[in-house]
């Protein structure tokens, strides 16, 4: 909108621009097309002229002087004089037309000086009390015959020149307005339709001077529309056939889970068949965690599990989610001792149920590639707004090229095609992506005692009670 | 006993109805019956007065959702909903639906033994009355304690704690947990008054407080009630 604005304002300027050129322009053309004229003033100076050159002989005749014949020819002019008094024409110059009167009385001379003599414009000098007339050709001059103006007319020129200037400005300015307005009418919905069309539907009425722009935008929209649904359309279509096939195994793996978890506690086998059945138990469950992880991935990718946001007390989250790990231990071989600020709660917004799995993730991953067991430290430390759960393990540890590997690894889906991220990494996967989904992040290196360390940073709400 | 409840297990799975009922005997439940639909499940409630029913959320003739309400017109025993998808975890958040828990597959035996166990305990608790620990017995239908001859009443705040423990027997419960049971909703802040109860409550259940058997505590998380009975 302010684009469209801006360019209003930028045709304003270059109007108020051209409008004095134009203005100059047509002065330049009308001196340009007066330039050489035959000059009004000329045929008066001539006529005086005459007037002096014309000498009086002894015998009363008049003659012309050399030059002004050279005059007369010049302007193409006849030339009488007209005695005062009598009226009668004393000289006349030899090319007079036949047509033209010798005796003029004064009403006549009033006339005929005024306008024309028999159609030839005139012009008239004195000599002495006597009169000069020139006839020049038909189309010499034009005159004026009734050559007197309203005095107040003249008087106020300037202002009516001004007025006149003012009006046509304005009128200009407000046909240009009446057309820019409409133009900006039928351009402004075609912009706006634009400039939406990435992120949303649009649709821009075909009408007006633009319909054409108007349809190439609707037809965009129409392809964006289209691809986006298509896409959106594939994204659940693999969302929703990874979370059947989760929900496919399940049963299944109900039956191998409990059946071997039945068999390893009965007493009657021998000990090593409780021994393997304890085995099928263990990879079960290592099955049931990544059937639920796979199916929450995809969930999280494609923003199928909207976050559930809620004012959390993160001790108390965290608490939950080490005992309810702690609990899925009876044997104890993954002792966790656990520190958290004792003098205040550390509050944030999160769905806790997430937050929840993404800390259980963690403690299963140090379990998973411990076996033998091992002890685990988790740490919530609180400062400047952020929160940062360390959980760190003594356990083997991993080598610095996987964790490159968890680090650089985009997408659960973009593994580098061996597999080895499915292997190992998809539960720390989620991790990430639920801690990104809270607008935190996790950081994965060496524990200080050679082990694995998973470092979660969040925002929190601290200074706001949440008593 | 809690071991002769009556069991209803509700699945369309028969091979899953027969893994359940060979972990639920066992465990030492005798009284257990299956139906594989709802009509069948329904019929069963009506006969067979069950005190516990175990449901799956997919059933051939309807969803266990459905057959929850129908079952609720006849009885309001306690029910357990077994479900397949992970999605309807949501569902579950809270109980909306009145159910007392449920229990997302794939399960470890272990884990289905301890919600049915908690269930039956908490919601047939005023029968099973006296539970044993090492240096004591827990009359909670009476909030007291018996030792020997003695009885020690226990205070309201004591009890609540003391059954929140109970119920999840064998289990730590945190911190938070057992401070929402005795204060309810909001219960940040009243970490040490908590500690202070359960000094209290040690004084009562333990031969010498200062070192407990029965009522463990794990340090910065929570707390652990350790049962005579077998988890």
């Amino acid at each position: 909108m302010k684009k469209t604005l801006r360019l209003i304002r930028r045709f304003l300027l270059l109007m108020i621009c051209i409008v004095p050129l134009l203005f100059i322009l047509n002065i330049a053309l009308l001196a340009k097309a007066t330039w050489g004229e035959r000059s009004a003033n000329g045929g008066w100076t001539a006529a005086r002229e005459i007037g002096e050159l014309l000498v009086r002989e002894e015998n009363g005749e008049y003659t012309l002087a050399e030059e002004g014949r050279r005059i007369l020819e010049t302007y193409e002019a006849w030339g009488i004089l007209v005695e005062d008094g009598s009226g009668d024409v004393v000289w006349h110059s030899d090319n007079l037309p036949e047509e033209i009167p010798l005796h003029y009385s004064v009403a006549e001379i009033s006339w005929h000086t005024r306008g024309y003599i028999a159609d030839y414009p005139t012009t008239t000098g004195a000599r002495g009390a006597d009169l000069v007339i020139l006839g020049h050709p038909k189309t010499a001059y034009w005159k004026l015959l009734w050559n007197t103006f309203d005095y107040d007319v003249i008087a106020g020129a300037p202002k009516t020149i001004l007025a006149f200037l003012a009006l046509n400005g304005a009128l200009v300015f407000v046909i240009y307005m009446v057309l820019a307005g409409r133009i900006m009418g039928s351009v402004k919905p075609v912009v706006r339709g634009m400039e939406a069309v990435p992120e949303e539907e649009v649709y821009v009425r075909e009408k007006g001077l633009l319909s054409e722009v108007a349809a190439a935008v609707n037809r965009v929209n129409e392809k964006l529309r289209a691809q986006e649904r298509a896409l959106r359309k594939k994204e659940n279509a693999r969302a929703g056939w990874i979370s059947g096939v989760s929900h496919d195994i399940r049963t299944p793996l109900s039956m191998v889970m409990g059946y071997a978890a039945e068999l390893e506690t009965d007493e009657s086998l021998p000990t090593e068949a409780r021994k393997k059945a304890g085995v099928i138990r263990r990879q079960s469950v290592k099955m049931k965690n990544l059937v639920g992880d796979l199916n929450l991935a995809s969930k999280l990718e494609y923003q199928m599990q909207p976050l559930k946001l809620e004012n959390l007390n993160l001790t108390a989250v965290l608490r939950q989610a080490v005992v309810d790990f702690m609990n899925l231990d009876p044997e104890e071989k993954y002792p966790v001792s656990f520190q958290c600020p004792e003098d205040r709660a550390v509050s944030l917004q999160g769905d806790k149920m997430l937050l929840q799995r993404a800390i259980y993730n963690v403690l299963s991953n140090s379990q998973m590639h411990n076996p033998e067991g091992c002890h685990i430290d988790v740490c919530l430390q609180e400062g400047e707004g952020m929160a940062h759960i360390f959980l760190t393990d003594d356990g083997v540890g991993v080598d610095d090229e996987r964790l490159k590997e968890i680090a650089n690894t985009p997408h659960y889906m973009m593994g580098s095609g061996s597999g080895t991220q499915l292997r190992h990494g998809l539960g720390l996967l989620i991790v990430r992506q639920i801690a990104q989904a809270h607008g935190g992040s996790i950081r994965i290196d060496h524990g200080p005692s050679g082990g694995f360390l998973v470092e979660f940073t969040l925002s929190t709400m601290n200074g706001r009670a949440v008593r | 006993m809690l071991k002769e409840k009556k069991i209803l297990l509700v699945d369309d799975e028969i091979q899953l109805r027969d893994m359940v009922v060979s972990i639920l005997q066992q465990e030492g439940y005798t009284r257990i019956r299956t139906a594989g639909n709802v009509r069948e499940a329904l019929e069963l409630a009506e006969n067979w007065r069950p005190h516990l029913c175990i449901l799956d959320v997919m059933l051939p003739d309807g969803d266990g959702f459905s057959l929850f309400t129908q079952l609720r017109k006849i009885t309001d025993i306690p029910v357990l909903y077994l479900t397949a998808r992970g999605e309807e975890e949501d569902k579950f958040r809270g109980f909306g639906l009145g159910a007392d828990d449920y229990v997302v597959k794939p399960f470890l035996p272990r884990e289905l033994l301890f919600r049915i166990g908690a269930i039956l305990r908490r919601t047939y608790k005023e029968e099973t009355g006296r539970v044993k620990l090492a240096a004591c017995e827990v009359d909670f239908e009476r909030a007291e304690i018996l030792r020997g001859e003695e009885h020690l009443p226990l205070t309201a705040k004591e009890y609540e704690i003391l059954t929140a423990l109970y119920r999840n027997a064998g289990r730590i419960v945190t911190i938070d947990g057992l401070c929402e049971a005795a204060w309810g909703e909001n219960p940040y802040g009243y970490e040490n008054s908590l500690m202070a109860h359960i000094r209290r409550i040690r004084e009562k259940i333990e031969e010498n407080p200062s070192k407990p058997v029965s009522l463990l505590t794990v340090k910065g998380l929570g707390y652990k009630l350790v049962t005579g009975e077998k988890r």
